[in-house]
Order: structure tokens, then C-alpha cells, then sequence
């Protein structure tokens, strides 16, 4: 019964309707989330006796960096889904993600580097984490640069899958081997980028905001799928009926 | 109040960081609804074309 | 060639057929050697002389260096064979296009890596690197530029008959090609030190067959695609 509804969804407009429908759904409750983690992190979580009020970062760093690793899993299984299923929709999803997944990462790196930055004392230190999502950020770059050089809607979105794909088995390569040559090169860090052991009140605040970003992904998405539908359809028929509504 | 603001000293670190977050979000939400906007006039204008074609 | 041809002698003929096509315009196949030798002098003029300073970077410039040189011939890979409807025939002829794309990049690997990897110990002897040192680097080089070679073979179908798809191709596999950067540079730097560099040459090895294996069929794919 549940693949009846999923088969469905690959239908054009039943996705277009469905996420008309849906979009609010994960959009308010996202906001709901970000606006209660901001407070609970910002006023209500107690300062970290070791960084102070610097750790705050956190909750809008990790949040980026979950959003950014993600978004790039969630646009190469559209895409993997799109190339051996030939699910044209699939194909809208993925191109959906690709903006959305470069902002965060640039967002995680800004925040990253913020946040290192009294830890460090330079803006920038090779930090094995934030080292992996800079090569991220190239290959967001490269999978938009792809897409947009390639002049043939059909080609672009084949091309593009298959980039995603090599990219996504990469990742993990590119991150092992990352902290393997940071680990060689500078003394361990005494950055705690990771999340440490926190109490419920740090703690809860936090995954508020990774509960609402996700929402908010899924909800910024919905949107972005719509109008690449709208791009990718030719036949008339319900397209008229859709942009009436 | 102003000691909110401070940040234990990391003001300067702990705001620009919300405000780009919170930047992008909103950016992104924008840029969505544009990217809506944009594919449905597009559209319009192709079914426009279409049945003006003979 | 055709249909009942075995794979691996299908292979041989193109393998062989773009080394002899390569090798009749030499001038070309020198570009990348030059172009190695030329960007591993950039170095010493722009930092220092001196020979001391210069080995503590020599394996980050030779593989800076390689790593350019390769991408640069990369673009060439299938540009000739899609344009004159080579390409075509092979996805056409009824051989498996994954072996035919892998002869092609091993072709390019012989004529770009494996010319760069034995002109590393002389490039690398200009930058300090002691004598003893100096054919240790030979290995390294070679199994990374192959690597690099079959990443950089589903970038160059991916981006053929694209508008400057020299650039674009750069880059996307530089990114992919980073972890291949991280253990060659240190195999060599290590080899330069003096000290066994096993165990980043294991896991180049590693690579290398994982590549071998999986780049041929995701580039005969990215072909397949940039046919239609």
C-alpha cells in the first residue's frame, strides 16, 4: 500500500500537488524549532566553563554542518534513484539540493572559522572538519557548475547524477583522509568542534536546531522541487490546472 | 541586557555567526519562492505559446 | 574490431591505436613534461635557492606539478575520438564501452603519468632532494597520476563538447582528486626523509585499484551519456 503512494509521487503533478500541500507542514514547525533553539541556546543554556559564551556557536554551527552533509547524501540518492529507476522527478529533487547544500556548507565553514577563531587565534587552521567541508564546497561547486554548462536540460540532469554519485562515494575518502593528514601534520587540537558531553539544557536547545534545519531543508526543498517540475514538463494538461490553483 | 549582548567577551564572534545563519536561511527561503515565481511565469508563457501555436 | 572480438584484445587495438596517434605528433606529448618541468621552477625563484629550504617543499611541488601536468592532457582524452565519431563506433561497435574506456585512459596514464613519475627524481634532485632519495619518488608518483588519470576520465566524458570544459574538468576532479594529493605527497615526503613511506604507498595502492575497478565504468557511463 505504501509503494502505491511512493509510485505516485514520481507522477509529475501528484508531486507538484503533494508538495504544495506538504511544504507548509515543515515549514512552520521548522520555524517553531529554530525560533525555540535560538532562545533556548542563546538565553537560556548556561555558559561552558570552559569557552564561555563562544561554545553558542554551536547552534548554528552544527545545524550548517549536519545541513551541508545531508543535503549532498540526500541529492546523490535522488540522484542514484533517478539514474537506475529513470524517475524524471528524481532528477528535479537532486537539482534542488544543490543550492540549498552550498549555502549551509558556506555557512558551516564562516561559523566554523568564527568559532575557531578564539581557540586558534587565526581565522583559519586547517582543521581537519572544516578542511573536508571546504573540498564539500568544491564539489557543490562543481556539481552546479556541471549542471549549468550543460546546455541540454536531459544531459545536464544525467551528467549531474552521475557527479553527485562519484562525489557521494568520495566522501568519506576525501574526510578519512583529511583527519589522517591533518593528524601527521599539527598537534591535536584543542578545538572541540565535536559535540561534547552536555547537559539537557545545552543539549536540548541543540537538537531543536537540528530538528528544525532538517524540517526547513525539507520544506525549502518542496518549494525548489515545484518549480523544477514546472521546468521539466512538457505536455500542457495539468500544468494549467496546477498554476491556476 | 547588555551583558546578553556581550557574550562573555565573544561578541564578536557569537553574533556574526547567528546573523550569517540566519542570513542564509532567510536567503534561501527567498530564493526558493523566486525560483517558484520565476518557473511559473515561465510556464504560463509556454502554455501561452502553445495554444497560440497552430 | 568488432562484436566477437575478446574484450581484452578489443582493448589492445584502442590502447595501442591512441599511443600511436599520440606519438605521431610529439611535440604534443612533450606539453605536459614541459609544463611539469616549467611550474617546478617556478618554485625555487619565487621562495628560495637555497636546497635546504626547498626539500622541506619539493614533495608538495612535485605533486602540485604532476597533478596539473596530468589535467592538463586529461581535456584530450576523448575530445579527438567524439569529434571525428570514434567515440561513437566504440559505444556502438557491441564491445564493452568500459573496457574501451579504460584502454584510452591507460593510454593517457602511459603517456602523462608514467613520463612525469620518471622525470620526478630529476625535478625533485633540482629541489634539494639527496641522490639515495631520489628513485623512491618514482612509485608514488606513478600510482597517484594513475588514480588521477581515472578520475579524471569520468570528468572528461562527463564535460565533453562542453564550452571550456578544460576549467570545468579541473574542476571537478580536483576535489575528488584530494585524497590521492594527501598519501602521494606524503609517501614522497617521507621518501625524501629517508624513511619508509609503506603505508601511505599501501593505501595509493588501495586507491588505485579502486579506481582501476570503478572509474571505467562510471566513465563509460558519462560517455554513454554525452553521446545521446
Amino acid at each position: 500500500m505504501a509503494w502505491t503512494w511512493f509510485h505516485r509521487l514520481a507522477s509529475p503533478p501528484h508531486l507538484y500537488a503533494f508538495a504544495a500541500r506538504a511544504t507548509p507542514w515543515l515549514g512552520w514547525p521548522a520555524t517553531l524549532l529554530i525560533l525555540g533553539g535560538l532562545y533556548g541556546g542563546l538565553v537560556l543554556a548556561p555558559p561552558d566553563y570552559q569557552q564561555g559564551d563562544d561554545f553558542r556557536i554551536i547552534y548554528v554551527h552544527a545545524p550548517s554542518a549536519w545541513m551541508s552533509l545531508m543535503v549532498y547524501v540526500t541529492m546523490a540518492s535522488a540522484a542514484a534513484i533517478a539514474l537506475i529507476w529513470r524517475m524524471k522527478v528524481a532528477h528535479a529533487v537532486a537539482a534542488s539540493c544543490a543550492p540549498i547544500g552550498a549555502s549551509f556548507t558556506l555557512a558551516a565553514l564562516v561559523t566554523g572559522s568564527l568559532w575557531g577563531r578564539k581557540m586558534w587565534g587565526t581565522y583559519w587552521e586547517w582543521d581537519p572538519r572544516l578542511t573536508s567541508e571546504l573540498i564539500l564546497l568544491f564539489l557543490y561547486i562543481g556539481y552546479m557548475a556541471l549542471r549549468s554548462a550543460i546546455e541540454e536540460l536531459q544531459r545536464a540532469d544525467r551528467a549531474s547524477a552521475l557527479l553527485a554519485i562519484v562525489g557521494v562515494v568520495n566522501v568519506p575518502i576525501i574526510h578519512y583522509s583529511v583527519i589522517w593528514w591533518n593528524s601527521l601534520h599539527q598537534a591535536p587540537s584543542v578545538m572541540k568542534l565535536a559535540k561534547p558531553a552536555m547537559p539537557a539544557s545545552m543539549l536540548a536547545p541543540l537538537l531543536m536546531m537540528l530538528a528544525g534545519f532538517t524540517l526547513l531543508f525539507g520544506a525549502l526543498l518542496l518549494v525548489r522541487v515545484r518549480a523544477e517540475v514546472l521546468r521539466r514538463e512538457r505536455s500542457a494538461g495539468w500544468i494549467r490546472a496546477a498554476l491556476a490553483g | 541586557m547588555s551583558t546578553f549582548f556581550y557574550m562573555g567577551g565573544y561578541a564578536a564572534f557569537v553574533w556574526p555567526s547567528y546573523a550569517l545563519t540566519l542570513a542564509i536561511v532567510l536567503l534561501n527561503v527567498l530564493w526558493a519562492r523566486r525560483a517558484l515565481a520565476r518557473a511559473r511565469v515561465e510556464a504560463r508563457r509556454r502554455l501561452a505559446s502553445q495554444a497560440g501555436a497552430p | 574490431m568488432n562484436v566477437n572480438t575478446p574484450a581484452l584484445e578489443a582493448a589492445w587495438l584502442v590502447f595501442a591505436r591512441d599511443l600511436r596517434l599520440a606519438l605521431r605528433k610529439p611535440g604534443q606529448c612533450v606539453q605536459p613534461l614541459a609544463f611539469f618541468a616549467i611550474v617546478t621552477t617556478l618554485f625555487p625563484l619565487a621562495i628560495s635557492p637555497e636546497l635546504s629550504r626547498l626539500r622541506e617543499i619539493a614533495s608538495g611541488v612535485l605533486w602540485v606539478g604532476a597533478l596539473l601536468a596530468a589535467l592538463l592532457a586529461l581535456e584530450f582524452l576523448f575530445r579527438d575520438d567524439a569529434q571525428d565519431g570514434t567515440l561513437e563506433q566504440y559505444a556502438l561497435s557491441g564491445q564493452s564501452l568500459t573496457w574501451l574506456v579504460f584502454a584510452k585512459t591507460a593510454a593517457h596514464w602511459s603517456l602523462t603519468g608514467v613520463p612525469l613519475a620518471l622525470m620526478a627524481p630529476f625535478a625533485g634532485a633540482a629541489l634539494g632532494v639527496r641522490y639515495d632519495a631520489m628513485p623512491w619518488l618514482i612509485a608514488p608518483i606513478a600510482l597517484g597520476t594513475l588514480v588521477l588519470s581515472l578520475i579524471g576520465s569520468i570528468g572528461a566524458a562527463l564535460t565533453l563538447g562542453v564550452k571550456r570544459g578544460g576549467v570545468l574538468l579541473t574542476l571537478l576532479t580536483l576535489p575528488l582528486a584530494m585524497p590521492v594529493l594527501i598519501f602521494g605527497a606524503q609517501a614522497t615526503d617521507l621518501a625524501i626523509r629517508g624513511a619508509s613511506f609503506a603505508a601511505p604507498l599501501y593505501l595509493l595502492c588501495a586507491m588505485a585499484v579502486l579506481a582501476v575497478t570503478l572509474a571505467p565504468l562510471a566513465a563509460a557511463a558519462a560517455v554513454r551519456m554525452s553521446l545521446e
